[in-house]
């Protein structure tokens, strides 16, 4: 039997289990384990595991996915997304639609916190649906909007996903959250005109909220002390040769908006800026960003009084499950990645569609479609670590008259893209799935009819990320 | 999110004959989440070194010797500290969209069985951690910078992987004890 025969049946093997109720991580640790097994030694196992089963673990690049679900968990109850959506309801309030609006806004300010599509769509149930209900805006509206607006936990980064392709692919995290940035604002948008669209047509979605009196507090003066002292402190790291211009303009031009911005979100704007700024900057690592998220979130929260014991234990918890349960996946896409590896189909493959003649774009598209319909069925992170070991070196293979690095950087973007998708995509959207938890008296059919309009928005940016890679790559370009 | 200590099948724990055994499940149980929260709190530790090692680099130019070593190594624990926590609470991710025409009999035993199976991977995984431990107490291998000894660390991932072995065969084995929601 071949190698890319073996693989076959290994990948027959697993798919099997996995339509058999495996845990996901467990059916790639065992088929990678048998392949590996059968294509080597029972010895040849024993020696990898014996080093990679702590070493595995032992990953500084690794260590940043529970740091970014610790800070996303801390966020969840550090009572934030309330004054992020209260701020938004504000702005928001004078436009048809304006507090759906408001919940993309506030969920487009949170994902700059939160890596996590889920917690981010459990945050805002919770926190915007009510007020939602009370305007008596269209049930199936109001949890759709939430669902979409929760995709934008990951499509603005940190995202866990993200970093999930990156170490699989083994590119840098600091360049895919660049790129990230621009598709993940034009979504935020577009949702936003989708929002516009879709109660023009119907204004009986979104009754017209009383225009909110703005309370007229006086703002207070410590912010534009903080901005005054940010400032200066830019200047002098810039004296000292320590930070770069066109970085150093960049922080002033925001420690300006600190000065001037609602000194309610303020702390949660703050700590996003710091930790997306710093990682883009390369003030420091992603885990250290991470890091110094998690800390900031954790100060807020008890500082605000809404983080007690009780709140950070579970948050503590709510940490521990999903990393494990992202972990088991990870090890056992490592293993069964290296079995692949020995099996060289990822190699067979590669040259196969490098010289099938078929032109680079349809390669892609249709990998692309491929995932849209296995997104539908399947959970999302086990997808993309189950395919990129196929996928992704066959994309490096193709040429799009962009250098490899880019291409990669670019493949990412666009996983992102398909990857939100499936979570908001009927008959499996894991989004959805979390809203209607929240609102049980809503049916799944209504959330899904009002998560539609938006899947078109998704598809039209993908194909406008597809056609024109600078909506991602530029930033990259111009930061580096 | 609801306490980790009454996880499915322990409300049915009357019903049994063998109470000290579903006592050593919930204890089983307690144990697992009591290990999440230690591992969250390594993690808030790893986090604060970090932040430090940022501020001093950026303040005084003088980063924690060897940080990352210890995020390293505190990743690796914690990680292991999160399993156990992860099966206990049943997190681990399963496709149900083509099992919808088991009998919750039959989907019952089929979720006891990947757990043995998974059992028996986690054993697997304890006895080659055993002998990675043993290696690197031979060789005597350490972290390059702070020249910290890497077997105790190893070691712990050891005992830590026994552990998630023996939670693994508890939910299994409330798994197949637990005919409450058969008839429904």
């Amino acid at each position: 039997m071949t190698g890319t025969m073996t693989a076959a049946v290994g990948f027959g093997a697993m798919l099997l289990m996995i339509a058999f109720r495996a845990p996901i991580g467990l059916s790639m640790l065992i088929v990678g384990a048998v392949g590996y097994t059968h294509l080597s030694s029972y010895n040849a196992l024993f020696g990898y595991m014996k080093t990679n089963a702590y070493h595995q673990f032992a990953n500084y690049t690794l260590s940043v996915i529970p740091l970014f679900i610790l800070m996303g968990a801390l966020a969840e109850r550090a009572g934030i997304a309330r004054a992020l959506f209260a701020s938004a309801e504000r702005a928001f309030s004078r436009l048809n639609g304006g507090l759906a609006m408001a919940v993309i806004g506030a969920c487009t300010a949170f994902g700059a916190i939160c890596g996590s599509s889920v917690a981010t769509t459990a945050t805002f149930g919770r926190a915007a649906l009510p007020e939602l209900r009370k305007f008596r805006y269209d049930p199936g509206l109001s949890t759709g909007t939430i669902a979409v607006g929760g995709t934008l936990g990951i499509l603005i980064p940190p995202s866990v996903i993200l970093v999930v392709y990156a170490i699989t692919t083994e590119q840098n995290i600091a360049k895919l959250f660049q790129a990230a940035l621009i598709p993940g604002l034009l979504a935020a948008l577009s949702y936003c005109i989708v929002i516009a669209i879709v109660v023009r047509r119907n204004p009986a979605l979104a009754p017209r909220t009383e225009p909110i009196v703005v309370e007229v507090k006086p703002q207070p003066l410590w912010p534009k002390l903080l901005g005054v002292a940010l400032l200066t402190a830019i200047a002098i790291q810039i004296y000292r040769n320590q930070l770069g211009l066109a970085f150093g303009a960049a922080l002033a031009a925001l420690s300006l908006l600190v000065m001037f911005i609602d000194v309610s979100v303020m702390p949660a704007i703050m700590v996003a800026i710091i930790v997306v700024g710093g990682i883009y900057g390369g003030v420091f690592t992603p885990t250290e960003g991470a890091a110094v998220g998690a800390i900031a979130m954790l100060v807020i929260g008890v500082v605000s009084r809404a983080l007690g014991r009780k709140e950070i234990f579970e948050a503590l918890r709510q940490t521990a499950e999903t990393s494990g349960m992202i972990f088991i996946i990870l090890l056992g896409a490592e293993i069964f990645g290296a079995f692949l590896a020995l099996s060289h189909l990822p190699d067979t493959a590669a040259q196969f569609v490098g010289n099938s003649g078929l032109s680079p774009y349809a390669i892609l598209i249709s990998i692309l479609a491929f995932y849209i319909l296995l997104g539908a069925v399947m959970d999302e992170l086990a997808m993309i670590l189950l395919t990129l070991p196929v996928f992704f070196p066959v994309v490096q293979a193709l040429d799009f008259g962009m250098l490899p690095d880019e291409v990669a950087i670019w493949f990412g973007i666009l996983v992102l893209i398909v990857v939100g998708i499936g979570l908001t995509a009927p008959p499996i959207g894991l989004n959805v799935f979390v809203i209607s938890s929240l609102a049980r008296d809503i049916p799944l059919v209504s959330t899904y009819r009002g998560v539609l309009p938006f899947l078109a928005a998704d598809i039209l940016r993908l194909a406008l990320v597809v056609a024109f890679p600078a909506i991602s790559l530029w930033l990259v370009r111009l930061l580096n | 999110m609801t306490d980790a200590r009454e996880p499915s099948g322990e409300a049915n724990a009357a019903r049994s004959p063998s109470e000290d055994a579903s006592q050593t499940s919930s204890v089983i149980g307690a144990l697992a989440s009591a290990l999440a929260v230690v591992g969250g709190l390594t993690a808030l530790a790893v986090a604060i070194l970090a932040t430090l090692s940022v501020l001093g680099r950026w303040l005084f130019s003088t980063p924690i010797e060897g940080d990352f070593e210890f995020v390293k190594m505190g990743a690796a624990i914690t990680v292991f500290m999160y399993l156990p926590y992860t099966q206990w609470r049943r997190g681990n991710i399963v496709v149900d969209t083509f099992t919808g025409w088991m009998s919750p009999r039959v989907r019952r035993l089929t979720d006891a069985f990947w757990d043995l199976v998974y059992a028996a991977f986690a054993g697997f995984m304890t006895w080659t951690l055993f002998h990675g431990a043993t290696d690197a107490i031979r060789s005597g291998e350490t972290t390059m910078q702070r020249q910290i000894p890497l077997w105790p660390s190893i070691a712990l991932a050891d005992a830590l992987a026994a552990f998630l072995c023996i939670v693994t065969l508890v939910t299994a084995w409330l798994m197949l004890r637990d005919r409450s929601a058969d008839r429904s």
